[in-house]
């Protein structure tokens, strides 16, 4: 079994943020990058496939030189080797282009899986993986909390997610393209020793010219949305911050439950 | 008809999701602006009724796509006949509602039209010539303004009560279109084998009238248990965000969110929890809504009737003595 997942990185869940100079990004400065939640569930779940059914699971993430984190934590968590995509040319990609860029980094290759989170934590358009399929041809699934793998048939039963507690068994064709769910499993650690053997995995660089694209395919130019303005949201309540000590405001807290709101 | 405005319905047992009653409502006040017409989507198998009975209630053209095929949604069929749709009347704008459905499949339409999705939507602008829309970004911290590139069509997907201000209105051109919902058998590359609904010890937070809710402010299992306590003096459900039920700390029953339960107790005590969209959506209705978060920029905050900004291990066990204090 040759899977492939796809990481990306994203700014640590209690970052502060400021926006950057033009007004459409983030000002990344001072912020900590950590890999996206539900990537690294799927990260464990190749992990755990490959220790099913052997093979190898290969890593995938595009960005700067800060990516290489979430790359050698990878690899020291056990994945064999990794792809790193990288050129200044992709700032500003939307899902299009890094799906297009994936569809052309894998064409080396023969995998019979790619796995990627559900969405990422920072843009969250959530659509990476599903436009992958379709350039592949490959069937999909979304929102995946459990993958059995049938070898003899090449098919694979997934448990997909859906709206209040409800789930959908369906049964798709491999090699597919699934987006797993946070709460799958529970990703291990990297241990020493996977660290010190991390050192010895392959990380093949591919730059936008190695993957034969065009700077007419890629940022902004080569996407299909537009980031006009970034902004701090207005707040939607008048909320009553309630200040002081810890001891002295959970009691006022309480008092003003009782009192005002009368919920208490 | 060209350069129209879509809006798919999604349906649940011969009901249209509230959702899309909202898409077909925003759909009309953007025809209104824009001066396009409009026209609702539906697709199924023996949906008659749910269309004869949307013509009547919003007065536009349903488009209806019938066949056995499409009895259970599957995004193979569905991107299928959504294609040759949007080929045929080359619409400007196709909505849709934020579901799980469409988190599955409008990615892939977007992609076999070789066009964008803006997902998620929760508001628009419009100057007169261009139209954008706002997302969440950021775990809810920051806004995002977005534009499409290229032609149209454009895909848009509506986040869940963020567009209910606009009612449906009655328009004047009801009528009910058959449309071409062929499918060759290679299409269909999926078994859909059922669906089940979590099985064991149902919790029902949705009677509560108090609810206790804890996030991944509360670090592990072993420290929830504040949570528990203030949920016990208070007589009050115990909920939680997803990384809590994630990792095991309770089971997945206690989830509150698009995943989990909606719910509207009187009183929503958050605490560690940072108030993402997903967890918004099964609480926001709440009628008094607690925040109590180290992060003042905490977007929970932004829906909250009462805020502190501290430590839930330092305020928590406080409001334990003192509603204890209440309870006497
Ligand atoms: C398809 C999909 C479905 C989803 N469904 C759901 C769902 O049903 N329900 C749900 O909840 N989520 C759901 N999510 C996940 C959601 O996007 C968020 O990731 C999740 O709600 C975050 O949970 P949290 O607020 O507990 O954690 P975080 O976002 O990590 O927030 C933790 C908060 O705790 C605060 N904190 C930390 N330490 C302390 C302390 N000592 N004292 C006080 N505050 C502290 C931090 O400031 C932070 O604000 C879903 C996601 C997807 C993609």
């Amino acid at each position: 079994m040759q899977i492939l997942v796809c990481l990306k990185q994203v700014p640590d869940k209690d970052s502060r943020y400021k926006i950057d100079s033009a007004g459409t990004g983030i000002d990344e400065e001072d912020l900590v990058f950590e890999t996206n939640e539900s990537d690294q569930y799927a990260l464990e779940e190749g992990l755990r496939l490959r220790e099913k059914f052997g093979g190898e699971v290969v890593l995938l993430s595009l960005g700067g030189e800060r990516v290489l984190k979430s790359i050698k934590n990878g690899l020291a968590m056990g994945a064999d080797r990794a792809l790193h995509l990288t050129g200044s040319e992709f700032q500003g990609s939307d899902a299009s282009v890094v799906a297009s860029a994936i569809r052309r980094a894998m064409a080396t290759e023969a995998f019979d899986l790619v796995l990627t989170g559900v969405q990422s934590d920072d843009l969250g358009f959530g659509q990476t993986g599903t436009i992958l399929a379709e350039l592949l041809g490959w069937v999909h699934a979304t929102i995946v909390v459990e993958i059995d793998i049938q070898p003899e048939t090449r098919t694979v039963r997934v448990k997909r997610e859906l709206e209040s507690n409800l789930f959908e068994q369906v049964e798709i064709p491999l090699p597919a393209v699934l987006a797993i769910q946070s709460g799958i499993n529970q990703p291990r650690y990297a241990t020493l020793k996977g660290i010190m053997q991390a050192k010895k995995k392959e990380i093949k660089t591919l730059t936008p010219a190695i993957l034969g694209m065009q700077p007419g395919d890629l940022g902004s130019t080569g996407s299909r949305v537009d980031h006009r303005r970034l902004f701090f949201p207005e707040k939607r309540k008048q909320t009553v911050m309630i200040e002081g000590e810890p001891e002295e405001a959970a009691k006022r807290l309480v008092e003003k439950l009782r009192k005002e709101a009368r919920v208490l | 008809m060209s350069e129209e405005i879509l809006v798919l319905i999604e349906h649940r047992g011969g009901k249209a999701r509230a959702i899309s009653w909202e898409a077909i409502g925003f759909g009309q006040k953007l025809a209104g602006l824009l001066n396009r017409e409009m026209a609702v989507v539906l697709l199924g198998h023996e949906v008659d009724a749910l269309a004869a009975e949307m013509t009547q209630r919003c007065g536009q053209a349903v488009l209806v796509a019938s066949s056995p095929q499409l009895e259970s949604y599957t995004p193979e069929a569905y991107c299928a006949v959504l294609s040759q749709l949007v080929c045929q009347r080359s619409p400007w704008l196709l909505l849709l509602g934020h579901t799980y459905q469409a988190i599955d499949f409008a990615p892939r339409l977007a992609a076999m039209l070789g066009r964008g999705l803006i997902p998620n939507c929760v508001d628009f602008r419009w100057d007169g010539t261009q139209l954008t829309f706002v997302r969440q970004v950021f775990n809810g911290k920051l806004n995002l303004e977005v534009g499409f590139k290229g032609s149209p069509p454009h895909l848009v997907s509506l986040q869940q009560g963020a567009f209910s201000a606009y009612d449906v209105q009655s328009a004047s051109n009801p009528k009910l279109v058959h449309v071409d919902a062929a499918l060759t058998p290679e299409v269909l590359k999926r078994k859909v084998l059922g669906i089940l609904k979590t099985a064991q010890g149902q919790v029902d937070l949705t009677q509560a009238d108090i609810i206790v809710a804890g996030g991944r402010g509360l670090a592990n299992k072993e420290k929830f248990q504040i949570i528990l306590d203030l949920a016990q003096v208070l007589g009050a459900g115990v909920g939680a965000s997803r990384p809590v039920t994630d990792g095991g700390w309770l089971p997945k029953e206690h989830q509150i969110g698009s995943s989990g339960q909606t719910v509207a107790p009187k009183l929503y005590i958050a605490c560690g929890i940072s108030g993402a969209i997903q967890h918004l959506v099964g609480m926001s209705n709440s009628g008094c809504i607690v925040a109590i978060n180290k992060d003042p920029n905490a977007p929970i905050f932004s829906i909250a009737d009462y805020g502190i900004v501290g430590d839930v291990f330092k305020v928590v066990p406080v409001l334990i003595e003192a509603a204890k204090e209440i309870r006497k």
